[in-house]
């Protein structure tokens, strides 16, 4: 899908083969520098399907970043409604909109965000930890997660003896291990080479066709942007 | 793994750092810990001063001499006290070691034959109390002294005085232990007769105080009443006290430095506090995307707080058992011995109490945690999405 398709369809010029997972209505984001008034987002209207995979894309300050994190709820528009997942983000106070994120949204960090001195199923296991799981069943999906990834050789590793492909793909078993129905993921090849670039894109990409979940992906890179089933393009706080 | 494991992970991030703040812990609690031992040390003989006994000396200052006959009102001689038991007369001699100056001990010249029955907390074998009331020149050594200057029974010892110049000889007939913690184990004392026959005829018959044993120590007040009424029209006039009045009495002239000791412990805590602190905030600093990485994952503020306090518990109760591990072997068997053997006149029993012990261990958790509620509070503020975007 073209990203002139994906704007067609959120003019409502086509009807969305499946409801949205995400809706968000006139959404504006400003921030303040001292006296400066920076308005990031502007009246942004955006709709992505249940188990799309869309890549954001823009130059530096775009507004993509500002954007995901509205999406994943680590932030709060400043006018505008914005559903996820059928929950009304803007209406929930900061323990409300903790807990929805601890079990509705995954993260994939560009600089991996890894735990130091946590290992690898360590690492993964840490959402698991606000959950009522037991510790052996949080250990056995924690295992499963990285089983996913393809390191369950690696799980007792600690991040500084994997190579950075590899501490992405931890960070992507981390952003799995709950279960959750949207993966946001900011420039998540930001810091990798292209062959560990690609095993990480392929990875996103089954998770989105094997498992179903909805992707929403930060990105300037264009060969990045290509796996995504939807390219869009923010310029000034507005979708072009 | 859960939550308190982060947090005590985080502890082993910065290995030198985290090594080197132990290190300030714990010393901190072992000065914490001897300061503290040292004021119980000094104070412990008032508080475990006999409830029985009572010292009767010159009413204007126990440094004038009384009368030697003054005794004879107390042993049947002129009369009797009611209530009292058994008493003994006895002068401070002051003498030192003829070479080892510097090492200070109490010396006495006592009653011989009744010294022991006012005193049956210093213990001496009965054959050897028998063979010292025979012996003029003979002494009794408290155990800690002897074993300091490697004395001997039967040992000939020489003395250099200070208040009685000249040298003084004498032999060791016996060597006491004690039973009770108020009761210096380096003491030296002999006959009264021996210094008093050696002197010239004006100085003669002339003693420091009189202590007294009391059959029933709730009676103390009236028997002290009764002494000193009975000398009020004698030429000198004596003031008797509770040997626990007396030593308190001697340690309020060191009040001012036990003060100042209390608050310097209290000090070193202080600065113990702070080094935590200090370091607590630099790991919060250089941990601030790692919350923020917390935070997107949904763990709320209290939990990012409890990160920041385990871990100043962490390093806070480890300094404080290290410290403690070291207090021992320092302190309770190191200086603690070299100081009951040396100046057992003012530390007679230099042990560490076990609530000295508890304090310090409980201190140094309070105090960790009390350090890290700026950093904690600091970390749990942080906005999720700035602190994503910090380096580092």
């Amino acid at each position: 899908m073209t990203q002139e398709q994906a704007a067609d369809e959120t003019a409502g010029k086509a009807t969305p083969a499946v409801p949205p997972i995400i809706e968000c209505r006139g959404i504006s984001r400003t921030f303040w520098r001292g006296k400066e008034r920076l308005d990031v987002l502007d009246d942004l209207d955006l709709e992505i399907p249940t188990g799309a995979f869309e890549a954001l894309m823009g130059p530096s300050g775009s507004g993509k970043s500002t954007l995901l994190n509205l999406i994943a709820g680590l932030d709060r528009v400043t006018r505008g409604t914005i559903k996820v997942a059928g929950h009304q983000l803007e209406r929930m106070n900061d323990a409300a909109l903790a807990k929805w994120r601890s079990q509705t949204v995954g993260f994939v960090f560009q600089h991996f965000n890894l735990i130091p001195v946590l290992t690898a199923l360590e690492n993964v296991e840490l959402p698991l930890l606000l959950t009522r799981l037991g510790a052996r069943e949080r250990k056995e999906r924690a295992a499963i997660a990285l089983r996913v990834v393809g390191l369950e050789d690696r799980m007792h590793h600690l991040p500084t003896q994997l190579s950075g492909g590899q501490e992405q793909r931890v960070g992507i078993a981390r952003s799995i291990v709950h279960d959750p129905k949207i993966i946001v993921a900011d420039e998540p090849t930001g810091e990798l080479d292209r062959q560990s670039a690609d095993d990480v894109l392929n990875l996103l990409q089954r998770l989105n066709e094997e498992f179903g979940k909805t992707i929403v992906m930060v990105t300037h890179d264009p060969a990045a942007a290509e796996r995504a089933q939807v390219q869009r393009k923010l310029d000034k706080g507005r979708l072009t | 793994m859960r939550l308190l494991d982060l947090a005590v992970k985080n502890v082993r991030r910065n290995r030198l750092r985290t090594a080197l703040t132990v290190a300030g812990v714990a010393t901190a609690i072992l000065a914490f810990v001897f300061l503290r031992t040292g004021i119980t040390a000094w104070t412990s003989a008032a508080d475990n001063a006999a409830a029985d006994r009572l010292s009767t000396s010159h009413r204007v200052t126990f440094i004038m001499p009384l009368p030697k006959r003054y005794i004879e009102y107390f042993d049947g001689t002129r009369g009797r006290f009611e209530g009292v038991d058994a008493a003994a007369y006895a002068v401070w001699f002051g003498a030192r070691h003829p070479v080892q100056t510097d090492q200070f001990f109490a010396n006495f010249a006592v009653q011989a034959e009744t010294f022991f029955d006012v005193y049956p907390d210093m213990i001496v074998p009965p054959q050897d109390l028998a063979r010292w009331k025979e012996t003029r020149r003979g002494a009794v050594v408290g155990q800690a002294l002897a074993q300091k200057f490697g004395w001997k029974i039967g040992d000939i010892v020489r003395l250099e005085g200070t208040i009685y110049p000249g040298e003084w000889e004498f032999e060791v007939s016996a060597i006491y232990e004690t039973k009770t913690r108020a009761v210096d184990r380096s003491q030296f004392v002999f006959h009264w007769d021996y210094l008093n026959e050696s002197l010239p005829e004006p100085q003669r018959g002339q003693i420091g105080w009189i202590a007294t044993r009391v059959s029933d120590p709730t009676r103390s007040a009236a028997i002290i009443t009764a002494i000193d009424a009975k000398f009020e029209g004698f030429d000198v006039q004596t003031r008797t006290v509770t040997e626990k009045a007396a030593q308190t009495q001697f340690l309020a002239g060191f009040s001012a430095l036990l003060r100042a000791l209390d608050v310097v412990s209290v000090v070193i805590l202080l600065i113990m506090m702070l080094i935590l602190g200090n370091t607590i905030a630099m790991g919060v600093r250089e941990r601030t995307r790692e919350y923020g990485v917390l935070m997107a994952l949904g763990f709320r503020p209290h939990h990012i707080a409890v990160f920041v306090v385990g871990e100043a518990l962490a390093v806070g109760l480890l300094g404080g058992v290290l410290g403690l591990m070291l207090a021992y072997p320092i302190i309770q068997y190191g200086m603690g011995r070299w100081l009951e053997e040396n100046m057992g006149a003012f530390f007679p029993y230099f042990r560490i109490p076990p609530h000295v012990s508890l304090v310090a261990l409980g201190l140094s958790a309070l105090l960790a945690t009390i350090a890290a509620v700026l950093p904690a509070l600091a970390a749990s503020r942080l906005n999720a999405t700035e602190a994503l975007r910090r380096l580092g």
